[in-house]
């Protein structure tokens, strides 16, 4: 494995955990807003690193969440989930 | 199906008629027979809409049916039945706020306020929400009709009775003085309910009649006497009993609750007591109304849940607390002294040379009139089935 790939791994392993631990703490402290939040910008990392279905993956629990709560993000991700063909 | 061939002597003119045998207050098939026949068939009793606000959604088991009552934010009511489409769980497990939607705790598939299907989050694969054979619009909560009346929540399960306007006319009309006035709900002091060892009938046939008056309620009747009261029987839709001698509260200062408006002179002493079939039972007076919503959990229990109502927003002013207080004291007490009457007839009903009973043509017309209600329903069911 190159260094390029080996960096890049140790950096999603990085965000991965960050991510895990932050939704961790999120659900036990019933935070949906913090889990609209974390989801999405996992979403969002995860689109500009070009892995689509990784994006609409955490796009739907950040549009789940914010449907929940019916916090207004919920547009925004649903424009984004049909964007992609994941929803309707 | 339980037998059914013992009902015509419960539908005979009350000179002669029998009860109800036993099997129906303490069979677990007759229950069931009951269940679809008597309560799903027509508009029964489930709570009060008072309990819930706007955006939120409240459970309630019907005679074991799970369904949930949600008040969409522009304040309509509705009813569902509380079962995901998915996968059959339940979706609402107590009384909450439901900010956008009803979300599975399952697999997260989400409902609108009216029960539509917002979302099916992952169903086509990880981060795939929809799929072919997934059709949203088939897929919908499972809507119960519903009507609310006097701030009770009504649901006709079967779907089959007429409109509740129609169900209901003969006691709207009864009680059209008061029809279309609000209903102030009392504050916490004024809800309340009993957890009773019987069945949901005897509760009923209890409410309905006065002749226990003088051996279980000796307070009421000090100053409202079996002669001051009369019966009050409307074939296939309600019964109960009326007093000529009702006595608003007054308290130490001389304060009256406020009547409601436009009443006749009728109610100036006058209040009348009567259960809605199947399973509501209903109180007005000039300055006050209550309601008993009788929620059956098994043949022999039921919850009965009670609501005081107040014509004006005295309803919920603190200068008022106390006499709201009293007020529901005299009704808990009075509620209360019922109990070990309708629990003992309950014990009585496991008596197996009990044959249902015989009933006074003086007295208990009304309570006649609602098992004589109760056996065309069951017997309707069974004719059905043959």
């Amino acid at each position: 494995m190159s260094v390029a790939a080996q960096t890049s791994q140790a950096g999603r392993m990085t965000d991965e955990a960050d991510l895990d631990s932050g939704l961790m703490a999120a659900f036990d402290a019933g935070d949906g807003a913090a889990l609209i939040a974390l989801y999405g910008a996992a979403g969002d990392l995860h689109a500009a690193r070009g892995d689509v279905d990784a994006a609409c993956f955490f796009w739907t629990q950040a549009y789940v969440f914010a449907l929940d709560l019916g916090d207004a993000r919920a547009r925004h991700l649903r424009t984004a989930l049909i964007a992609q063909g994941r929803e309707e | 199906m339980p037998d059914m061939s013992h009902l015509s002597a419960v539908l005979s003119p009350v000179s002669a008629a029998r009860g109800l045998p036993n099997a129906h207050y303490t069979s677990p098939e007759m229950f069931a027979a009951e269940r679809d026949s008597v309560l799903f068939a027509n508009w029964a009793a489930i709570g009060f809409a008072r309990d819930l606000s706007p955006g939120e959604a409240m459970p309630v088991e019907f005679a074991g049916l799970p369904l949930v009552a949600v008040r969409s934010r522009e304040g309509v009511v509705k009813v569902f039945q509380n079962t995901c489409r998915h996968r059959g769980m339940i979706l609402v497990d107590e009384k909450k706020p439901v900010g956008g939607v009803i979300r599975c705790p399952y697999h997260s598939w989400c409902y609108g306020l009216d029960g539509a299907l917002v979302t099916t989050p992952h169903v086509g694969g990880p981060g795939q929400n929809t799929h072919p054979e997934i059709r949203r619009k088939d897929l919908g909560l499972i809507e119960i009709r519903s009507h609310v009346w006097r701030d009770i929540i009504f649901v006709n399960v079967s779907g089959t009775a007429p409109a509740f306007a129609d169900y209901a006319a003969a006691a709207i009309a009864r009680w059209g003085e008061f029809e279309g006035q609000a209903l102030y709900p009392g504050g916490a002091e004024s809800t309340f309910s009993f957890d009773v060892a019987c069945n949901w009938k005897l509760a009923v046939e209890n409410y309905c009649e006065s002749y226990h008056l003088p051996w279980i309620h000796p307070g009421l009747n000090s100053y409202s006497r079996l002669e001051d009261h009369y019966n009050i029987e409307e074939p296939g839709a309600f019964s109960g009993q009326g007093t000529l001698v009702y006595r608003p509260m007054i308290s130490e200062d001389g304060r009256r609750f406020p009547d409601f408006a436009g009443l006749s002179d009728k109610w100036d002493a006058g209040a009348e007591y009567i259960a809605l079939y199947p399973n509501v039972l209903l109180g007005v007076h000039r300055d006050h109304a209550f309601a008993i919503v009788l929620q059956p959990r098994a043949q022999d229990r039921t919850l009965e849940q009670v609501a005081i109502y107040y014509a004006s927003d005295v309803a919920s002013d603190p200068d008022w607390a106390a006499m709201r207080a009293k007020n529901a004291e005299m009704w808990h007490a009075v509620f209360a002294e019922d109990l070990f009457v309708v629990e003992g007839m309950q014990k009585g009903r496991s008596g197996i040379f009990f044959d249902g009973g015989k009933f006074s043509p003086a007295m208990d017309g009304p309570t006649h009139c609602f098992h004589h209600w109760v056996a065309t329903q069951v017997g309707g069911l069974a004719l059905a089935a043959e």
